[in-house]
């Protein structure tokens, strides 16, 4: 094969389409067609690098907007969903953690909540992300906690205390109509444990949540409606 | 390099994610949220896709900031371009909702004054660019902005000028010429 030099007459096809390549909008075609010459061309490659930098340099003019509420924790949830197949051994509490803390502090503090209590809510109060958090009991026995946050989806963040258990133990969503969400299984490690993945039901039909063991025993549930 | 409040830098912040710092996380993620979901929703122009795009980015972000190379740009530049391709995806998938590019934010962009506030808050990297936008001939910022800060393909911004396809091709590629001159080969200089 021969190597494409950059020659002008060459790169004439390619050239007006570099910049629409370097900032992405191009065509998969088209893009596909401008990238094969560029491997073989140092003027095309060279100019199409400027012209990204130059896009680049540009992004930093995008207008600060402030993310829905929830933003964080369903964030949380998703790192710690990444987080958990790819490292079972220690769970990570990358951002979840500190990001649970946030949740509770700034949206707990600024909504006046944090409450355990969501009987008689109307739907339109149910539209807002209310975080709920509740104890985790165990023979009545405090051994943890667990946030419930009603974003889109809704987000179950669990912490269990230091020492409570050993080994793996699955979580488990209690909804209306007597149904149960499957959350995930998590191995419990360290001087503390917490986790928290996003739910499939919307947080208006979360009930609870509890933790069993490999055979299916409870060993400690939280209420998030009383 | 991007300093918070705080006083940790950009950098740091990255290093500690790739060192798993979970205050590193969350500060990171408090600092860039409201530029990264900001430029999320310029391009895809839905507040929800815009938050699944904001979302992706910093999961991306997290999972390769051990891969970062202070030598090719900003911990800024780099959350952004991630983010901007992102959105740039989203939106091929849902071609013909297209960001209004009346909006307040695009027309300061494209206008030749600079919107006083917008130029007190500014940084050096915001007013170097937005002075190097200012200095190209009003068609050819309306279209690099378009396609750059919006995502537009040029037959999009052809079709919202109401100019020929080539004429928004090559007001793309002089625009984006004239600022590499400016934005980039000066600093190679």
């Amino acid at each position: 094969m021969s190597r494409d030099t950059g020659k002008p007459a060459e790169c004439e096809p390619y050239r007006e389409d570099l910049a629409e390549v370097a900032l992405g909008i191009a065509s998969g075609r088209r893009r596909g067609e401008v990238l094969r010459h560029a491997e073989h061309c140092p003027s095309c490659s060279a100019e199409l690098q400027r012209s990204s930098d130059a896009a680049d340099a540009l992004l930093v003019l995008a207008p600060d907007i402030e993310p829905p509420l929830g933003f964080e924790s369903r964030l949380a949830g998703r790192l710690q969903a990444a987080e958990q197949p790819r490292r079972p051994d220690r769970l990570r509490r990358a951002g979840v953690l500190a990001l649970a803390a946030v949740l509770v502090a700034v949206l707990g503090f600024a909504m006046g909540l944090v409450a355990s209590n969501h009987a008689g809510t109307s739907p339109s109060q149910e539209a807002r992300s209310r975080p709920t958090e509740a104890m985790l009991s165990s023979n009545g026995q405090v051994v943890g906690s667990v946030i419930l946050t009603a974003g889109s989806p809704a987000s179950l963040i669990m912490t269990i205390d230091h020492g409570w258990w050993s080994g793996g133990v699955t979580c488990e969503a209690i909804l209306t109509r007597g149904r149960v969400e499957r959350i995930g299984t998590f191995a419990t490690a360290g001087d503390y444990s917490t986790w928290g993945a996003p739910l499939a039901a919307p947080a208006g039909q979360v009930l609870g949540a509890r933790l069993v063991n490999a055979t299916g025993v409870i060993l400690a549930s939280a209420s998030l409606r009383t | 390099m991007g300093t918070g409040d705080d006083g940790l830098s950009d950098e740091a912040l990255l290093t500690g994610i790739a060192l798993g710092d979970d205050q590193a996380g969350l500060l990171f993620v408090r600092r860039f949220q409201r530029r990264l979901y900001g430029l999320a929703v310029s391009i895809v122009g839905d507040a929800g896709e815009a938050e699944d795009v904001a979302q992706e980015a910093f999961m991306r972000i997290f999972r390769h900031a051990q891969m970062f190379d202070v030598r090719r740009g900003s911990v800024s530049s780099w959350a952004l371009t991630i983010t901007r391709n992102l959105a740039i995806d989203a939106t091929r998938i849902r071609r013909g909702v297209a960001t209004d590019p009346h909006d307040r934010a695009f027309l300061d962009l494209t206008s030749t004054r600079l919107a006083p506030d917008s130029a007190a808050i500014a940084s050096e990297a915001a007013a170097r660019a937005r002075s190097a936008l200012a200095d190209l001939p009003v068609e050819q910022r309306r279209a690099v902005v378009l396609a750059t800060l919006y995502g537009r393909t040029a037959a999009e911004i052809a079709e919202a000028e109401g100019i020929a396809l080539g004429t928004a091709k090559s007001r793309i590629r002089l625009g984006l010429a004239r600022l590499r001159t400016s934005l980039v080969d000066e600093d190679a200089r």
